[in-house]
Parts: structure tokens; C-alpha cells; sequence
């Protein structure tokens, strides 16, 4: 049987777990298959404050693996999901932006968030979020996404320390094409990877 | 001066082979002698690395082409794929 990686916790310090997560701030760049999965279990999970991006609106392709619903198709992301994150806790707080991040506004959107989650689509994008998150907000902890495509094995999708202060989870290769959808159930095992990656190092455990 | 290089996922093939005196390490890092003042660019294009976005990070920090080594840097280069 493995050995956990921490104590676990009595009842009177869960408590007070949940309240180390209720008083952090977490930052989600990209509200799609990854980011809208990463805020609701982000949500439950207790975390205070998300600070949310996105620029684009729902897509009634998105309802296959996006926490979104068929009557929120045309809505901005950010509006929608906010709708939908305040149905699961009416206390959590939404800081929302619908707009495209990059070098030009990213220290002013998530100066101060405990942990950033990328969770954009293309390639090109999430070096782009990386390097700037690294210039821009040096020390905040980096949850990225590579390689969550196709219908490969459930257990190649991992969590590493990459470099400096970024994780990376994925397989690294999977990139997504006509050959390799993406499908719910391998994206959410990514964001699952990805939101509890963020309550750990919230909690102060940075070990993958 | 040498550095430590270290390439992620598909460029890991673009790792300079090992020397014969190198300790045993990581799949992934090895040591690569570079004349003083070689940049990040030319490490890549002395690698030949594929083209299409990387992360490049020295010394756990991202750095720009044009940043120069030096002695006992760690460079490290990652290639992400799309989907999210």
C-alpha cells in the first residue's frame, strides 16, 4: 500500500485546512475543457478568491467537456461560469476577466494570487503565459498543462516539478489534433491533476 | 565553461551525446561544454531543435534567446503541445 504523502489530518485540522484554503487566491488563465473543470473543483474544494480569464464565449462544441450547460451557449465564459460556480457556494469570491492574457496584462490581472493555473489551448499561448508569469510574478507557483489529448492510458497523465516554479501536468505528447480529440474524461483527469496540484501547494505540500 | 542542459518530451532525442567520463544522471539533463558568452539562441540552433513554442527557463527563471550563459548554468527547455 503506499504511504501518503502527509500526516492525515484529524477532524479539528481539516478545519483548519479548509480555512488555509478559504483565505487563498488562486488565478485560472483559459476557462475551457481544463480551467472551467480546475474552478469548480477549485470551488468545492473551499479555495476563497478565483480570479478568472477567458475571451471567448461558449460554444455549444464545448458543452462535451466544458463545465458549461446547452442554454449557456453564446454567453461569455466568465459570465456563465460564474453563474454556474455561485450555484455549487454563493461565498466564494470571483474576480472575472474577459479578455486574451498576455505579456501586456498579466502581472495587472493576477498581481498577488497564491497559485496561477494555465489552462489555455494552444501551444504558442502557454509558453507565451509561462515566460511572463515567471518575468512578471516571480514566486508564484505555476500549474501548467501539456499532453491531455486522445484516448491513451488514464495513468500517463502526471504531475512533475518541471523547472523553477512551474508544474506540469499531462503526458507531455498527447497534443491535440483530428486524430487525437479531446475527450471529457482524459481532460478532466488533467484538470483534476491540475486543481489538486494547486490545493496542495495552497496547503504547502509543493511535492508532486 | 560547461552547463547543464536538460530537455523535456519530444527534444529529449536532441540531447548531445553522453561523454564517456560523464556521471551517470538523469534520462533527460547532461552536461554541455560551450565556449564563454554562448546564448540561449545558439545552444538551440546549435541542437538543431525542432521549431514550434518552448519554454526556456536558466537557473529556474524564463530567459529570452538572446540571454548569455555562464559557468554552472542550467538550461532547460520544454516544449508544450496544444490542447486545454
Amino acid at each position: 500500500m503506499p504511504y501518503p504523502t502527509h500526516p492525515v489530518p484529524a477532524p479539528d485540522e481539516y478545519a483548519a485546512l479548509r480555512a488555509r484554503l478559504g483565505s487563498s487566491r488562486v488565478g485560472v488563465i483559459g476557462l475551457g475543457g481544463l480551467g472551467s473543470n480546475v474552478a469548480w473543483m477549485l470551488a468545492r474544494a473551499g479555495v476563497g478568491t478565483l480570479v478568472l480569464a477567458d475571451h471567448d464565449v461558449v460554444d455549444a462544441s464545448n458543452l462535451e467537456r466544458q463545465f458549461y450547460f446547452a442554454d449557456q451557449v453564446g454567453r461569455e465564459k466568465t459570465a456563465a461560469l460564474t453563474d454556474n460556480l455561485r450555484r455549487i457556494t454563493a461565498e466564494i469570491r470571483l474576480e472575472c476577466f474577459q479578455a486574451h492574457i498576455d505579456q501586456s496584462n498579466i502581472s495587472r490581472i493576477f498581481e498577488g494570487v497564491d497559485v496561477l493555473v494555465e489552462a489555455v489551448d494552444s501551444a504558442r499561448d502557454k509558453a507565451m503565459i509561462v515566460a511572463a508569469a515567471s518575468e512578471q510574478l516571480p514566486g508564484v507557483p505555476i500549474v501548467a498543462a501539456s499532453g491531455i489529448a486522445g484516448y491513451g492510458s488514464p495513468n500517463d497523465i502526471i504531475t512533475r516539478h518541471l523547472m523553477g516554479d512551474v508544474w506540469m501536468v499531462g503526458d507531455l505528447v498527447s497534443e491535440v489534433s483530428a486524430e487525437h480529440p479531446l475527450f471529457a474524461s482524459r481532460v478532466a483527469i488533467a484538470a483534476g491533476h491540475q486543481a489538486h496540484m494547486t490545493v496542495r501547494l495552497l496547503l504547502g505540500y509543493p511535492q508532486a | 565553461m560547461q552547463i547543464e542542459l536538460a530537455l523535456f518530451a519530444h527534444l529529449t532525442p536532441y540531447l548531445p551525446p553522453a561523454g564517456a567520463d560523464d556521471a551517470p544522471g538523469s534520462s533527460h539533463a547532461r552536461p554541455m561544454d560551450l565556449p564563454d558568452g554562448t546564448t540561449v539562441g545558439q545552444v538551440i540552433a546549435r541542437l538543431d531543435l525542432p521549431a514550434g513554442p518552448r519554454i526556456v527557463f536558466v537557473n529556474g527563471r524564463h530567459a529570452p534567446d538572446n540571454h548569455s550563459l555562464a559557468n554552472g548554468d542550467r538550461l532547460a527547455i520544454f516544449p508544450p503541445v496544444a490542447g486545454g
